[in-house]
């Protein structure tokens, strides 16, 4: 994970399975190191995505996922490295540029940030604030063509009926979903998403993670996803990414990955023997109660690739 | 260790070999806070002897009242046209002059918010503004604005507008501090500039608090119009305030309540507003909101199964561009209808004078010149600095009387601590009766009963103390931990064991706080009393400004904010040390 000398011709891609003709690299971190205070949240981290690729970034809590999103979109500032996003150095970015870029840039986040007492409609429509000058305070300030749109995503993510109610007497599940129909009002190219299904049910989970997938594969999205289930990851993901005390530890595409392989990045991502343990002790119960243990492990990874 | 021998635990062999326990050390700052208490506990025992509060004289000035009243007879009233009309003037005023703190306040709270103040030497601008605002009485505000617009309303809306802009943006930034910092990192992921950042991720947050502070602040500054009353703003004070003046006590206390049903009214109505605009469920704070609680208590349990559509119905983009008038978008809408038509009514009742704004700027240096320097002109220094030592004296022996009083009623009025419900409620009913008589009239009253002086004063603050602190003091010991309590209870203590062990204790935080928050508002309202003739320093601010002697008014002013400001700061350091 050496960064990149020169970000406009970066050298041999870091996912060994991509194709023939690799598409251009929209996200480019090079050597991103933060520090709060004394904590290093991100140690020359160095990560290259490329268009149309869905990119799971895996770990534990605190081992720098949700720091390195942030860096993506602008949100927060390296203490050294430099980011580049969609052609664009973030880092030297500032004021509407910056907005600009953001606005390219969709963000999902963990406890989904909608506005509580406002109507499911007005905060998809939030979304496109960026595309519009001044503030907007209520529905019609947004004028009719953004209200069509925003049902339109609205109907995008099945909640179409819900428009005029409260988003918080939404469930868990249907506000996340409100919360990508906001994202996609910006008409992003990229979308991150901050461990989008961490406060959801195992069932709303894989809703809202097979939205997230469907949509990234109709409007030829990127995704960079942070999750901390390596399970979840390994059925979404085409590439995965491992943290651990903000370093890159792992990066490795999903497509035929072996138990063996599996077992690795489970072994990657944890932090302690004990740990490590418990997982293979899980795996095992897992194998045997679907049959033998390497079918079990090329099932997963079948089911990685769709 | 002589004490812990008389324990049997320590016979365990485990136990026995400790040494004296090391000693807790005590902050400085807290040992000059709990002397800072016994002083001023102290020094209202001695003002409380100085205020000359006598029962047997009040026994005695009792049948004096009762004379008293046989001869003005029986209260009386204007022709209902009349009083109508005044009252929807002082409605009116009243109500213009909250809605332009509520505009004025909002800039100055994001300014004055931590997490949307664009630096620090904006926020300490904003933070002076709430603290000088809200330390200059809207009555001083009113006698310059008299003087500046002579009459009208104008006067009235400047003087209620300016000093609450104090306490609504206090409360207003206090709000935007503890929004959820989410949906305006939402909007700034997508691009969103600042300003759409406040419009669309804090403003929603804050908008139902700003509301319900606006509307509290109205029911304020209801009271407050009486006394402005006394220095020519129109309305129902100044009509009350004449028939004071010639003596004309049954049309006087006749105007006293009206002024008492029209704010009981009030509150009723913006509790109700509370409670439908914003869908919060009234808390009982005061008479308004137990009256609402009653009347929508069985409507609630059927609205909230209206909420979800209809599932089965059809729905497309097109339909749904347009908005269906569902339950909730007809109750919205008629709300802001109602909403915007006070508004209109109101600045159309008050009649402003729009060009006075124009043209009085260019009396301001003349009034200025008036006003500078400060002296104490005819007045002996020695005079003013013993009525502001009496003010002083007055706000302290009241705060003490409330205090007892009280944490007694407010003990009695705790779930956890009262005997019964029935005392609980009957308690509880007390304190709201109390609050919703405006201290102005209950001072005028006492006069009447009991002469002018510093005696009425008191006793009208202590009185209407208890309706706030005797509330403040109930939440606050039902909100203490129940474990402790359950824990002492467990052990066979007594109620008042309990009472003394568990709850008290854990409420003394509190308590102190609430405490020194009434000193602070009664040395307020005791420089104010003195206008209606209850004692003090607010007398010779009224006798300066009616003598156009307004180096004097300054002098007093000023007196009144150095004091003003030192128990506020002085009540700040206590909040932070004993936090």
């Amino acid at each position: 994970m050496t960064p990149h000398a020169d970000p406009a011709a970066p050298a041999a891609p870091s996912a060994p399975g991509s194709a023939a003709a690799p598409a251009e690299i929209v996200v480019s971190l090079e050597g991103i190191t933060k520090r709060f205070g004394t904590t290093t949240a991100l140690d020359s981290a160095s990560l290259d995505v490329r268009r149309g690729e869905v990119v799971v970034l895996l770990g534990l809590s605190g081992s720098g996922k949700s720091t390195l999103l942030r860096h993506v979109d602008g949100l927060e500032r390296p203490t050294s490295g430099t980011v580049h996003v969609l052609g664009r150095e973030v880092t030297a970015l500032s004021g509407r540029a910056l907005r600009e870029l953001r606005s390219e840039v969709g963000f999902i986040f963990q406890q989904f940030e909608l506005v509580p007492s406002l109507t499911v409609l007005e905060n998809v429509l939030t979304g496109s604030l960026a595309a519009v000058r001044g503030p907007r305070l209520g529905l019609w300030s947004y004028g009719r063509p953004a209200r069509a749109e925003a049902l339109a995503r609205l109907e995008r993510v099945g909640l179409l009926e819900r428009a005029y109610q409260r988003a918080d007497t939404l469930s868990g599940g249907q506000q996340q979903r409100v919360a990508i129909a906001r994202a996609l009002m910006q008409r992003p190219q990229v979308l991150l998403a901050d461990e989008p299904v961490a406060s959801l049910d195992p069932e709303s989970s894989d809703q809202v993670m097979a939205l997230i997938r469907e949509i990234a594969v109709d409007e030829g999205l990127t995704v960079i996803c942070s999750l901390h289930q390596v399970d979840l990851a390994l059925s979404w993901a085409d590439r995965i990414v491992g943290l651990r005390h903000g370093a890159v530890v792992l990066d490795t595409a999903t497509e035929g990955l072996s138990k063996a392989q599996v077992m690795e990045i489970y072994g990657r991502v944890a932090t302690s023997t004990g740990e490590l343990e418990a997982i293979e002790l899980e795996l095992a119960g897992a194998a045997s109660a679907t049959g033998t243990g390497s079918a079990a492990g090329a099932a997963a990874s079948g089911d990685a690739v769709r | 260790m002589t004490a812990v021998t008389e324990r049997p635990r320590t016979t365990d062999p485990v136990l026995a070999p400790v040494a004296a326990p090391p000693r807790r050390r005590v902050s400085p700052e807290r040992v000059a806070a709990g002397l800072t208490i016994v002083a001023l506990l102290g020094l209202s025992v001695v003002a409380l002897r100085s205020v000359e509060i006598d029962p047997a004289r009040m026994l005695q000035s009792w049948s004096n009242a009762e004379r008293f009243f046989g001869r003005v007879g029986a209260i009386e009233f204007s022709p209902l046209g009349e009083l109508l009309q005044l009252t929807t003037l002082t409605l009116g005023l009243v109500i213009c002059g909250t809605l332009l703190a509520a505009v004025l306040s909002v800039p100055v709270a994001v300014l004055a918010a931590s997490n949307t103040t664009p630096g620090p030497v904006w926020r300490a601008a904003a933070r002076f503004v709430t603290v000088l605002a809200r330390a200059v009485p809207d009555v001083v505000l009113a006698m310059v604005f008299v003087l500046l617009f002579s009459l009208g309303t104008l006067p009235g809306i400047l003087a209620i507008g300016l000093h609450s802009v104090g306490m609504i943006s206090k409360l207003f930034a206090d709000a935007i501090e503890q929004i959820d910092e989410g949906p305006r990192t939402a909007v700034r992921a997508a691009g969103g500039t600042r300003l759409q950042q406040f419009t669309a991720g804090v403003l929603p947050q804050v908008l139902p608090s700003w509301v319900a502070t606006v509307l509290h602040r109205n029911d304020i500054n209801l009271r407050g119009s009486v006394i402005l009353g006394y220095v020519g703003v129109v309305g129902l004070g100044m009509e009350m305030s004449f028939a004071f003046k010639s003596l004309d006590y049954g049309l006087g206390l006749g105007y006293a309540l009206v002024i008492f049903v029209l704010c009981v009214v009030m509150e009723i109505v913006s509790s109700s507003v509370r409670a439908a605009m914003l869908g919060v469920a009234p808390t009982g704070r005061g008479l308004g909101d137990r009256v609402v609680r009653r009347a929508t208590r069985r409507r609630t349990a059927g609205a909230s199964a209206a909420v979800v559509p209809d599932a089965a119905a059809p729905v497309s983009v097109d339909s749904m561009l347009r908005r269906p008038w569902d339950r909730t978008r007809v109750r919205n809408t008629s709300w802001g209808a109602i909403a915007v038509a006070v508004v209109v009514a109101s600045v159309l009742v008050c009649d402003v004078a729009w060009s006075d704004l124009v043209t009085v700027w260019s009396g301001v240096p003349a009034v200025a010149v008036q006003f500078w320097p400060p002296s104490f002109g005819s007045y002996e220094t020695s005079t003013m600095v013993a009525a502001m030592g009496e003010t002083i004296a007055i706000a302290l022996a009241a705060t003490l009387l409330t205090l007892v009083a009280s944490v007694v009623i407010g003990s009695l009025a705790a779930r956890n601590v009262a005997p019964s419900r029935g005392m609980r409620s009957g308690m509880r009913l007390l304190l709201v009766g109390i609050r919703g008589v405006p201290e102005v009239i209950l001072a005028i009253v006492l006069i009447v009963v009991t002469g002018l002086g510093t005696q009425a004063g008191t006793l009208a603050l202590a009185l209407g103390g208890v309706g706030l602190l005797g509330k403040l003091i109930a939440d606050s010991f039902e909100e203490v931990s129940a474990g402790p309590e359950r824990a002492l209870a467990a052990t066979g203590a007594t109620r008042l064991q309990v009472y003394a062990g568990a709850t008290l204790p854990q409420g003394t935080r509190a308590l102190v706080g609430h405490t020194f928050y009434m000193l602070d508002t009664n040395i307020r309202a005791a420089t104010l009393l003195g206008i209606v003739g209850a004692g003090g320093v607010g007398y010779y601010l009224l006798n300066a400004s009616q003598g156009s002697n307004y180096g004097a008014v300054t002098a007093i002013v000023l007196m009144i904010l150095v004091t003003v400001l030192a128990v506020e700061g002085l009540a700040m350091w206590m909040r932070k040390v004993l936090r």
